[in-house]
């Protein structure tokens, strides 16, 4: 009999099914890993074994007896921790403190500080970490906050640990630490579910892969019996949304957008680009490549950034909002609701925030301008409101990203930087705004989109630049464009 | 009239009109009949009151019956009370909105009291240069007065914006600094002796005793700060920046000047209610003003600003700061003890927000329903 057993795992999120149906076993003490693309539903999966989400349907077992983690503190009880990326912590505390959150030591009402320490030391012990007990957690490094993590889970008696991106932000050798413990974890009968992106690493400490591919399992094997070739194949493989687009067909125009020697430091170093008027050029990566920090940066939101940026052949200064609006580029952000919208505000007032200089005279706002342009562009993206006075809080995912859009347009931007254009959009609402894409550079407008969705730069993008680690791993054009190129070069892995 | 009815429904305030009525209605009906003396204007302007003449030959003063809340002298009374606080709570309805606090209006109230006095006081009939045209000293005494409190905004809106602190911990600090300096200038002492055609400016009635000055002042800073919300583009960015500061940046807003802006205001409107208070009393201590900023944003929050920022309008700040003031005065009228006043007003404050709060979670309710 597995000693954990996922059966039919059916989880839905409002426009996406994350999760349809998957079922796959797992040893005891053994490294299993959950590998697919963005949005494949390992980290739900993940989550739903954690206790941080609930599956709407289908069964986990634990030796064969169902468990129904509801909340992470029950999967807790069940043995079952989570080592997440962040704010795992209150980092204003120790590390003793965190520790024993949860049940600290108390001496007639006061916390028992001796023996507080005792248990945190001896906590870490277990897994061999090297950490001062009274060290404010806020003053480590995420690898040993990680290690913080671990020590918490096996303190408390976990005997599966769900591990979700953990090397996504340690260096060689923090990296090199956690492999070395996960060793020794499996060594003592603890069970680990290892969620990544990074197909090498896997290959490097884990026993069993499972892969997911839009929510479906599509297998589970032994690593010994496959390879990282293998494993990209079966992770690519989504159908295309898009016709082949018809900015191709048209000739290019003069370059808009030039990037040269671009650094940041510790997000980005050395990126050259250029986009020409009527291209779309995208940039593919995993997450944490570096993407999103380029745009921002070409947005004049990172003051550490050097280099040279020209748009339409002007210089501009870097670390100048101000500069590059006037110069016309537009930045669609990753995070709409953090980032892109002022929720509170109606689809008017959203749609007409960056043009408000066009729209007033003596800092009166023209209404009846207003109301024009917020029409124009709410009818061209097809935004699907009750009224222009709505509240955008209560539109969807694909709404909201369309009036994200429709800002910039409305602002007539000649270079748009467009960061996850269809992230928690509907199917509907991604052929739109992809036709709208196509549309734009038709018109002549520059184009440089981010995206995790590979399917969706292939269909859209002239030529797609690929993010490494901060870095350009390779620029493939649209003649060389597969998906398994692409994936090679994003996680470094030599083609077959 | 029924669809008159529903766009008036549809009016965001209605709710705070409501409440209005139905506090107004309360008073009326509960507050009892009370004897007022008859007044009389004369000829030369002035007010006396009215005797009777009995059969005996005797003059006895003349009363009438009134309501004890539904009456003109109440209402005057009420209308000046509220225009105080509702001036100073538009300006902190703009801050509050912005998704800051502004602690320190109390306290730039005192100071440019204090300095508005002492420079009026220089031009009354007991000061150094009292044989100068009244006028000359009176506009400089109000330029004083409301030059003092836009810049002591304009001082704690830029430090507020070069120190990135927490507003709230930038205007206690000015709170206390401000009116420490009041103090220091004055000494404690109270500071009067004003050219008289300021007071008569201010106190200038009109009917039964209605001092329309501050009541017309509050009604133009309604109507400018309702343009400046609802109309400016300056004013879409307080609301963008309260709503979501990143957004608003991502958007090309500059938010620090917009910061900037929002606590001038503030400071503005706390020196427009300084001076009608000058005008009023006639005198200014640095005592003024005490614990003002709380009775300010409490006007704020039971008009529906919003203390996270984004929500909030000059009209609902205005009937905010008439609702506290009726339910002080009501106290009165009712005769409940006095001591009482500040826990009622402390509880009507925590119910608006409570019901607010329900009130968004109905939104929230809605909204889910329709998109699912």
């Amino acid at each position: 009999m597995p000693f954990l057993e996922f059966s039919g795992i059916t989880k839905r999120f409002p426009g996406v099914l994350a999760l349809d149906g998957v079922s796959f076993s797992v040893e005891r003490g053994t490294c299993h890993a959950l590998i697919g693309e963005n949005g494949a539903g390992k980290s739900t999966l993940g989550k739903i074994l954690a206790g941080v989400h609930t599956a709407d349907s289908g069964e986990l077992k634990i030796n064969g007896r169902i468990i129904q983690p509801t909340n992470p503190l029950v999967a807790r009880e069940l043995g079952i921790a989570m080592v997440h990326q962040e704010l795992a912590f209150c980092p204003n505390l120790s590390v003793a403190e965190n520790l024993c959150l949860g049940d600290l030591p108390r001496r007639a009402g006061f916390v028992n500080h001796p023996e507080l320490r005792a248990r945190a030391r001896a906590m870490l012990a277990t897994i061999g970490a090297d950490i001062d007990p009274d060290t404010i957690i806020g003053t480590l490094s995420t690898g040993r906050e990680q290690l913080v993590q671990i020590a918490a889970a096996v303190g408390t008696g976990a005997k599966v640990i769900v591990m979700d991106e953990p090397s996504s932000s340690l260096s060689a050798t923090e990296t090199a630490e956690l492999f070395r413990l996960v060793r020794e974890l499996k060594a003592r009968g603890i069970t680990l579910i290892y969620v990544s992106h990074r197909i090498e690493e896997l290959f490097a400490i884990c026993d069993n892969i499972t892969v997911l591919r839009d929510g479906h399992h599509v297998v589970t094997e032994s690593i010994a019996s496959t390879t990282p070739h293998r494993v990209v194949t079966q992770m690519i493989g989504r159908e295309l949304l898009i016709a082949t687009p018809h900015h191709l067909t048209r000739p290019l125009g003069d370059e808009c957008l030039r990037v040269t020697a671009l650094n940041s430091p510790r997000k980005f170093s050395n990126i050259n680009l250029s986009v020409r008027a009527g291209e779309i050029v995208g940039i593919a990566g995993i997450v944490g490549a570096g993407r999103s920090e380029v745009v921002e940066a070409i947005f004049g939101l990172d003051p550490a950034a050097t280099g040279s940026l020209a748009v339409k052949g002007k210089s501009l200064p870097l670390g100048s909002l101000a500069t590059a609006l006037a110069a016309g580029v537009g930045l669609v952000p990753e995070d709409r609701k953090r980032q892109g919208l002022v929720l509170g505000l109606n689809c008017r007032e959203n749609t007409c925030l960056a043009a408000l200089p066009a729209l007033t005279t003596f800092g009166w706002v023209r209404r009846a301008a207003e109301q024009t342009l917020a029409e124009r562009y709410t009818k061209r993206l097809r935004v699907k409101a009750p009224s222009l006075e709505t509240i955008t809080a209560g539109l969807s995912g694909g709404n909201q990203q369309k009036i994200a859009l429709a800002k910039w347009l409305a602002r007539s931007c000649d270079v748009l930087l467009i960061d996850e254009p269809t992230r928690g959009v509907d199917v509907g609402a991604k052929a739109e705004i992809y036709q709208l894409l196509d549309e734009l550079a038709c018109e002549g407008k520059a184009l440089l989109v981010v995206s995790s969705e590979l399917p969706e730069l292939i269909g859209l993008c002239r030529r797609i630049l690929v993010m490494r680690e901060g870095r350009i791993a390779g620029e493939v054009s649209r003649d060389d464009f597969s998906e398994a190129t692409l994936m090679r070069l994003m996680a470094g892995v030599a083609a077959a | 009239m029924l669809s008159y009815l529903r766009t008036l429904f549809r009016f965001q305030e209605s709710g705070l009109l409501l409440v209005i009525l139905a506090l107004g209605l309360l008073l009326t009906a509960f507050s009892g009949r009370v004897r007022i003396p008859l007044f009389e204007r004369q000829a030369d302007g002035t007010r006396q009151r009215v005797f009777l003449t009995n059969d005996a030959g005797e003059r006895t003063p003349a009363f009438t019956e009134k309501n004890k809340f539904l009456n003109a002298q109440n209402m005057a009374q009420l209308a000046k009370d509220t225009s105080f606080t509702a001036v100073m709570a538009v300006g902190m309805a703009v801050v509050i909105i912005s998704g800051g606090i502004d602690l320190s209006v109390g306290a730039i109230y005192a100071l440019a009291s204090v300095l508005g006095a002492l420079a009026l006081r220089h031009y009354g009939p007991e000061g150094l240069a009292a044989g100068t045209s009244p006028i000359v000293g009176v506009l400089l005494g109000m330029g004083v007065c409301v030059g003092t409190a836009t810049l002591c905004g304009l001082a704690t809106g830029s430090l507020i914006v070069a120190l990135g602190v927490h507003p709230f911990i930038i205007t206690l600090g000015g709170m206390a600094i401000l009116r420490g300096i009041a103090f220091v200038v004055t000494k404690g002492q109270s500071v009067g002796g004003f050219p008289a055609t300021f007071r008569e400016f201010v106190r200038y009635e009109v009917g039964d005793g209605l001092s329309i000055v501050p009541m017309l002042v509050m009604f133009i800073v309604l109507i400018l700060g309702w343009i400046f919300l609802s109309r400016l583009a300056a004013g879409r960015r307080v609301y963008a920046i309260g709503g979501n500061e990143l957004a608003a940046r991502f958007s090309g807003i500059r938010v620090e000047r917009v910061k900037l802006g929002v606590y001038l205001i503030s400071g503005l409107t706390a020196g427009i209610a300084a001076l009608l208070s000058l005008g009023y009393y006639g005198a200014a201590t640095s005592g003024d003003g005490q614990g003002y900023e709380l009775n300010v944003i409490a006007a704020a929050v039971v008009g529906g600003a919003s203390l996270s920022g984004g929500r909030g309008s000059a009209l609902g700040v205005v009937l905010g700061a008439l609702i506290i003031q009726m339910i002080s005065s009501g106290i009165v009228i009712l005769g409940i003890d006095q001591n009482y006043s500040q826990i009622i007003i402390g509880s009507v404050v925590i119910a608006a927000v409570v019901l607010d709060n329900f009130n968004t979670w109905l939104a929230k309710r809605r909204l889910t329903a329709k998109a699912s």
